[in-house]
């Protein structure tokens, strides 16, 4: 390498790509085409370039560059190889599968369409650092960068155009549609994972099906369950079918049994029997009840999942429980008193944390139910019942006053909003 | 999908059910097809040309099938939008400079979307600047505030009204061994006239925006690639739908007012045509029709160009965005409503040769969107065993050809004289 280390510059991916690449001895050999890196390291570097003369295509290795300037110009000796026929693990073609595509910004949890690439050159390596997904990205892949910066810093220098590069660091991004290496998978889960399973939701909502399906299958099991209980039915039951049975089963188990009760609804009969068959018994069994309901009823908006203790039990058998069940339980304030199956009354959470000796009996703390639904009772006069009397969770009973379960404030919103 | 799962021929009312489901994206896109351009070039066509230019409906909405069913395929199988195939496959220059050309020529078509409602409205004595600003407003907030679907739906039973042409053609009683001659007769003249007609005849019925339009909505409908015939029952059956309306009107302008050596001017004019069938009320009647066809195509032609410039740039799109979120997205739409509205409101302007211009624009655009379709479409890593057959490519490569060469015709004899005579 001539170029002493220590030394860096930035450069785009519009900036190399046609340049002219030229070997050691002044040949031309062809212009630049594209650029193929590895993509198993934070800031990937480029391997090798594929340099297009006439209708051929040759790679050679980054490593072979003696300098980037007006022209690549290569050292001698260079090895000049056949390009790759069809992708390869853990390597990403730039202009063909990242640029103009679409990825995931991490941060901003919504996907962008990338303008541009943005490489930190140094010792004799080309790294992404950046994709630009701004204005002025679009601007210089039209070759106008120089008028129209020109432009601007005339009328407005002060402007955001000018000062503000809408640059992204490559760490936190996702491409979707290449694949992301075996290196990355993990880390890809975990990336995905820390986003909030509504964002996610909404960025697979807005990918094409191929995008959405690939995005899905990156996904462990418990984001996926996350993810499918905030997306439309419509949507969910599409995902659902995209992956093995064994994998669609994993994650219904995962999810809160009216959410999964919801999606199965929308499968054709023999896929969801087939699915029924493949999740494990209890959670199986208690969705099988809950598909027997019309959605938008209670039975079908409610839930299984909730706390019910007798009245025996203390405050701080009552707090163990809650602990114990916190896992499942997304929305929890009234605490269920049943005693022979028959629905007795309510604590509220607040009444656990006001009462001062974790010893009284839940008997002592006990509230009249202001009102419960029967499974077949329309979601409006749940809605009704929720707001009338400031409840977080409606309980459902059958006609006999045993407790089925309960329909939580935030299905009730999701359905009245839906409706409005 | 499992690769594993069987195909099963389903039942016959299974089949009509899934045809209903997906029913929808051609249909309406043919319905809007027939827009305040289409119905005033369709009238002009047939008063200045009579039967002259019949001949040419057939092969139009031969090439019409064949466009559409292309964009619907490619909106089912990759489940992407137009843009953003154009975007991801050729790149920043050539998705920018579609993207101005389609500014330009859905801003011409909402400017003649406009035109038809001031001339509508004017039947019923309501002065174009009353009218025009109303409905702009009217319409931009039927679009971001109100429920557009349900709208749609208004329409699509609204847009039955167009059977009113098939009718009145029928009581005007033409020689029908005639028609069915001049249908089949091809005729050509190399009149500048009549070379921007037949450029218009062909803009506005394969208009540009449709097939945009119509792959964004099969994309939103998520139609799967099992349900793809049905999808093409939906686009084929809205094209002849469409097709039989404008040669209806074609013919029922031939028939009243070309006999009678009327040249359309104003839409008073053009509404003569529905004489034979409503009789004094004719002019309502057309009013009504025009009014229904200008109001909806006013709202999607800005909403689907907001759209296509958003989803192509990368920047946030949808009516389901805050507007902090997706600027871009609202001022486009605003702007063209705006500017469209604007520009009728210029005093003595000539509405029907401006609903007839824009539609010579679309008719010059079409090859250029051709020629990225037809790559997309011939794509096989995109398309796979979907991608372009060869009848297909043929029919789709002679209708760009020969809207090049009637629109390198135009331009060398002068646009000149589509715009002054």
């Amino acid at each position: 390498m001539e170029r002493p280390s220590g030394k860096f510059r930035f450069l785009f991916f519009t900036d190399l790509v046609g340049k002219k690449v030229v070997s050691s001895d002044g040949k031309q050999l062809g212009r630049l085409a594209d650029l193929v890196a590895v993509s198993g390291e934070p800031y990937p570097p480029v391997e090798s370039l594929l340099v297009r003369s006439g209708r051929e295509i040759h790679q050679i290795p980054w490593t072979s560059v003696a300098s980037v300037n007006g022209t690549i110009q290569l050292s001698a000796g260079a090895p000049i190889g056949p390009a790759p026929t069809g992708p390869m693990a853990d390597r990403l073609h730039l202009g063909q599968e990242i640029l103009d595509r679409q990825i995931v910004d991490m941060e901003g949890a919504k996907l962008v369409r990338v303008n541009d690439l943005h490489f930190l050159e140094t010792k004799g390596q080309l790294r992404i650092a950046h994709v630009d997904v701004g204005l002025r990205g679009l601007v210089r892949r039209m070759g106008w960068q120089r008028p129209v910066d020109g432009l601007v810093g005339l009328v407005r220098p002060k402007s955001r155009y000018l000062n503000n590069d809408t640059f992204l660091s490559w760490k936190l991004v996702q491409p979707i549609e290449s694949a992301p290496g075996r290196v990355r998978i993990e880390a890809t889960k975990k990336a995905l994972a820390s986003l909030h399973p509504a964002d996610l939701a909404e960025i697979m909502e807005d990918l094409d099906r191929h995008q959405r399906e690939v995005l899905f299958q990156r996904l462990d099991v418990e984001t996926a369950a996350d993810a499918l209980e905030e997306t439309s039915t419509e949507l969910a039951t599409e995902l659902l079918e995209a992956v093995p049975p064994e994998q669609a089963a994993d994650i219904l188990e995962e999810m809160a049994p009216d959410e999964a009760a919801d999606a199965l609804s929308e499968l054709p009969g023999d896929t969801r029997a087939e699915l029924l068959l493949a999740m494990e018994k209890p959670e199986a069994a208690e969705v099988a009840e809950l598909l027997e309901y019309h959605p938008r009823s209670a039975g079908g908006l409610m839930t299984p999942d909730l706390v019910e203790l007798p009245p025996t039990a203390t405050v701080s058998d009552a707090f163990a429980e809650v602990r114990r069940r916190a896992e499942d339980l997304p929305l929890l304030y009234e605490i269920f008193v049943v005693e022979g199956g028959l629905l007795q009354g309510m604590v509220t959470l607040k009444d656990l944390i006001v009462a001062a000796d974790p010893a009284t009996p839940l008997s002592a703390l006990l509230r009249e139910i202001p009102a419960s639904v029967g499974a077949g009772a329309d979601v409006r006069d749940v809605a009704r019942a929720a707001s009338k009397y400031n409840l977080l969770s409606v309980p459902v009973v059958d006609s006999a006053g045993s407790l089925m379960g309960m329909v939580t404030v935030d299905d009730i919103l999701a359905e009245v909003v839906d409706a409005a | 999908m499992p690769p594993e799962k069987r195909q099963v021929r389903p039942g016959r009312w299974k089949r009509v059910a899934l045809f209903l489901a997906v029913m929808g994206p051609g249909l309406i896109t043919a319905s809007v097809d027939n827009d305040a351009g289409g119905i005033t070039t369709y009238s002009v066509a047939g008063a200045q040309f009579g039967t002259k230019l019949l001949w040419t409906l057939g092969p139009i909405t031969v090439a019409l099938i064949v466009v559409q069913e292309m964009s619907a395929r490619m909106g089912v199988v990759t489940g992407k939008g137009l843009a953003d195939l154009i975007r991801e496959n050729f790149g920043v220059r050539t998705t920018f400079w579609i993207s101005v050309a389609l500014v330009v020529a859905n801003l011409a078509n909402t400017i003649a979307e406009f035109a038809g409602v001031a001339a509508s409205l004017q039947i019923f004595r309501v002065p174009p600047w009353v009218s025009v600003p109303l409905v702009a407003i009217g319409v931009w907030f039927l679009v971001l505030k109100g429920s557009y679907r349900l709208v749609e739906k208004v329409f699509l039973i609204a847009s039955l009204l167009y059977i009113a042409y098939p009718i009145s053609l029928v009581l005007a009683k033409p020689d029908w061994g005639e028609v069915a001659l001049a249908a089949v007769t091809p005729t050509f003249s190399g009149d500048g006239a009549y070379v921007a007609m037949l450029i218009g005849l062909v803009g506005t019925t394969i208009a540009p925006w449709m097939q945009f339009y119509q792959q964004a909505a099969v994309v939103e409908k998520r139609i799967d690639v099992d349900e793809l015939r049905y999808t093409r029952i939906d686009v084929v059956m809205g094209c002849i739908v469409t097709d039989i309306v404008a040669f209806s009107i074609v013919m029922a302008c031939a028939a009243t007012l070309h006999k009678q050596g009327i040249s359309i001017q104003t839409a008073d004019q053009a509404a003569l045509a529905l004489a034979p069938l409503a009789g004094k009320y004719a002019s309502w009647l057309f009013a009504f029709g025009l009014f229904n066809a200008s109001l909806f195509a006013a709202a999607i032609l800005p909403l689907s160009t907001a759209y296509f410039v958003t989803e192509s740039a990368g920047w946030e799109s949808g009516l389901d965005r805050k507007w902090g979120e997706a600027k871009q997205f609202y001022w486009l739409f605003t702007g063209i409503v705006a500017v469209g509205a604007g520009v009728v409101l210029i005093p003595k302007l000539p509405l029907i040769r401006i609903m007839l211009v824009s539609q010579i624009v679309n008719g010059m655009l079409l090859p250029f969107v051709l020629i990225y379709m037809l790559r997309l479409a011939n794509d096989e890593k995109l398309m796979g065993v979907h991608k372009n057959g060869r009848w297909f490519n043929m029919i789709a490569w002679t209708t760009t050809v020969v809207m090049i060469t009637l629109t390198a015709y135009l331009v060398a004899t002068g646009i000149r004289e589509l715009v002054f005579t």
